[in-house]
């Protein structure tokens, strides 16, 4: 990770400059198209009508591998994907940092893990996870039916790399996603996610 | 006994600071000085040396500013001496990471208070990300406090034992943990010339208490706060930390406008904020490197066009 001193704020200038507009719980998801693992064009608005997970993930992350290493990521995939709900992992370390993949590797980690999300999307140039200012692994969202971001934040609400903490731990998308489905307001909408920085390029 | 440190703010602001804040000190000529002090230490053949653990990408010790038990409450600290680039986290991560925890194992009536967290520094990796924490070397102090009546059984020494679990990152992170152990006799002469100087310089890089004398408000609008500092005199240059996560924005810019009795700083809200903020906490960190606690209450928001 690049180190800086803090840097100090500029002098006369007020108006803090418009940024691309994030990922707000309450609005609009932005919308994107990416490339998945297996070369297919995954685009978010072909999945208006459905529920739709982002998980941001790198293999190699101790946090990633709390969830994977127990199983759970793979219990949440495959249990919400049966009811109906799509499952985006996507992958947003540059070349040459920690989690980055080909997609046969992606592949073939997808198969030794059991893992079941509908996509992996391939963001080494890491537009989409700064489209949604993800910021760790693992890093969760979940879109409603009509597009709109009704879940930004962590898996759980345990964060430590320790998968002895996951029996113990309040699981936000499951609980998200079990009072979204039904037609609940989702009460812990925006949570502090943890994790390992995503290792973008810049 | 054991008692878990407490995050946040609570263990903020109990804490008793020193009031003197100067620019940054590195620790100079940092082996030689652990060298001496481990030399001073073992030539004294006192209890109070604590070996340094060699753990991943770093070495961690338990320090303590006294040399023996007198009855009095203890200084203890965990010295963490990093591989170059390696860090560790600040009581607010930022974005990512996660703050040291420490278990601590004490003899009978002994408690540890809350740790005495150094300003931090900003790291920023991406656009998107920017975390809190330490380079290179840092001291976590911790004052222990003594039992109303404590009894000394002859010149036994006490053990004062610490579960301490980290998270260390550079362009990976890894989780770790240690158990460190001090010993220390029962005794009456309790400075500790080895240890006195880390302990010093480590006080004049806590942030003091925010002086009587100057005003802090925040203001709410559509995307930002501003933080509105009065210290009458103009702050050219400030940065703020904030004690709790998902209040500011941690990577965008600080924008901070002059003003003829200090200076007007504008915060970008988090993404992450749902509901009003009463309250603003953190560490302000002036261009003369000065730190100060800063604690801002919420004025009711200017109709924003």
């Amino acid at each position: 990770m690049k180190k800086f001193r803090y840097s100090l704020a500029t002098v006369g200038v007020f108006a803090l400059a418009t940024f691309a507009l994030a990922a707000r719980v309450g609005e609009p998801a932005p919308d994107f198209t990416s490339v998945d693992n297996n070369g297919k064009q995954q685009k978010l608005s072909d999945y208006r009508g459905k529920y739709v997970v982002l998980e941001w993930h790198n293999q190699g992350c101790p946090y990633t591998k709390k969830h994977y290493e127990s199983g759970n990521m793979q219990r949440l995939q495959k249990d919400w994907t049966a009811k109906g709900v799509i499952w985006l992992t996507v992958i947003s370390s540059a070349p040459g940092t920690q989690g980055f993949v080909t997609p046969a590797q992606e592949n073939e980690y997808l198969q030794k893990m059991n893992a079941v999300p509908t996509a992996v999307l391939m963001d080494s140039g890491g537009t989409l996870g700064h489209l949604y200012a993800a910021k760790t692994t693992p890093h969760m969202y979940i879109i409603d039916p009509r597009g709109n971001l009704i879940y930004n934040g962590a898996i759980d609400d345990h964060p430590t790399s320790d998968g002895s903490d996951i029996p113990k731990s309040k699981n936000y998308v499951s609980a998200g996603l079990t009072e979204a489905l039904g037609g609940k307001p989702i009460t812990d909408a925006a949570t502090r996610p943890y994790g390992c920085s995503v290792k973008y390029k810049d | 006994m054991s008692l878990r440190s407490t995050p946040l703010e609570d263990s903020f602001y109990r804490e008793t600071f020193p009031r003197k804040i100067k620019p940054d000190m590195p620790i100079r000529n940092l082996a030689a000085f652990r060298l001496a002090t481990w030399l001073i230490v073992s030539s004294m053949s006192l209890y109070a040396n604590a070996q340094p653990v060699q753990v991943t990408h770093a070495r961690v010790e338990l320090l303590s500013r006294q040399t023996a038990v007198s009855g009095k409450d203890l200084m203890l600290g965990v010295h963490f001496m990093m591989e170059k680039g390696w860090h560790i986290y600040w009581v607010n991560p930022g974005d990512s990471g996660q703050p040291p925890s420490f278990n601590w194992h004490l003899p009978g009536g002994f408690t540890a208070g809350d740790v005495h967290w150094p300003k931090p520094e900003r790291m920023q990796s991406s656009p998107t990300l920017a975390d809190y924490g330490y380079h290179d070397d840092v001291l976590l102090m911790v004052p222990i406090h003594a039992p109303a009546a404590m009894a000394i059984n002859g010149n036994l020494a006490l053990s004062f034992i610490l579960d301490a679990k980290w998270l260390i990152c550079r362009e990976v992170c890894i989780p770790d943990k240690a158990q460190l152990k001090i010993s220390l006799p029962p005794g009456t002469d309790n400075a500790n010339s080895a240890t006195a100087k880390l302990f010093a310089d480590t006080e004049k890089t806590l942030p003091a208490p925010w002086p009587r004398t100057w005003k802090a408000k925040l203001e709410s609008q559509t995307s930002n706060f501003v933080l509105t500092i009065d210290a009458g005199k103009p702050i050219n240059k400030a940065f703020f930390f904030p004690l709790n996560p998902d209040q500011i924005d941690n990577p965008s810019p600080q924008l901070l406008r002059v003003q003829p009795r200090g200076a007007a700083i504008a915060l970008r809200k988090s993404e992450l904020l749902t509901k009003p903020l009463a309250r603003l906490s953190g560490v302000l960190v002036l261009g003369d490197g000065s730190a100060y606690r800063l604690d801002a209450s919420s004025i009711a928001a200017k109709a924003v066009k």
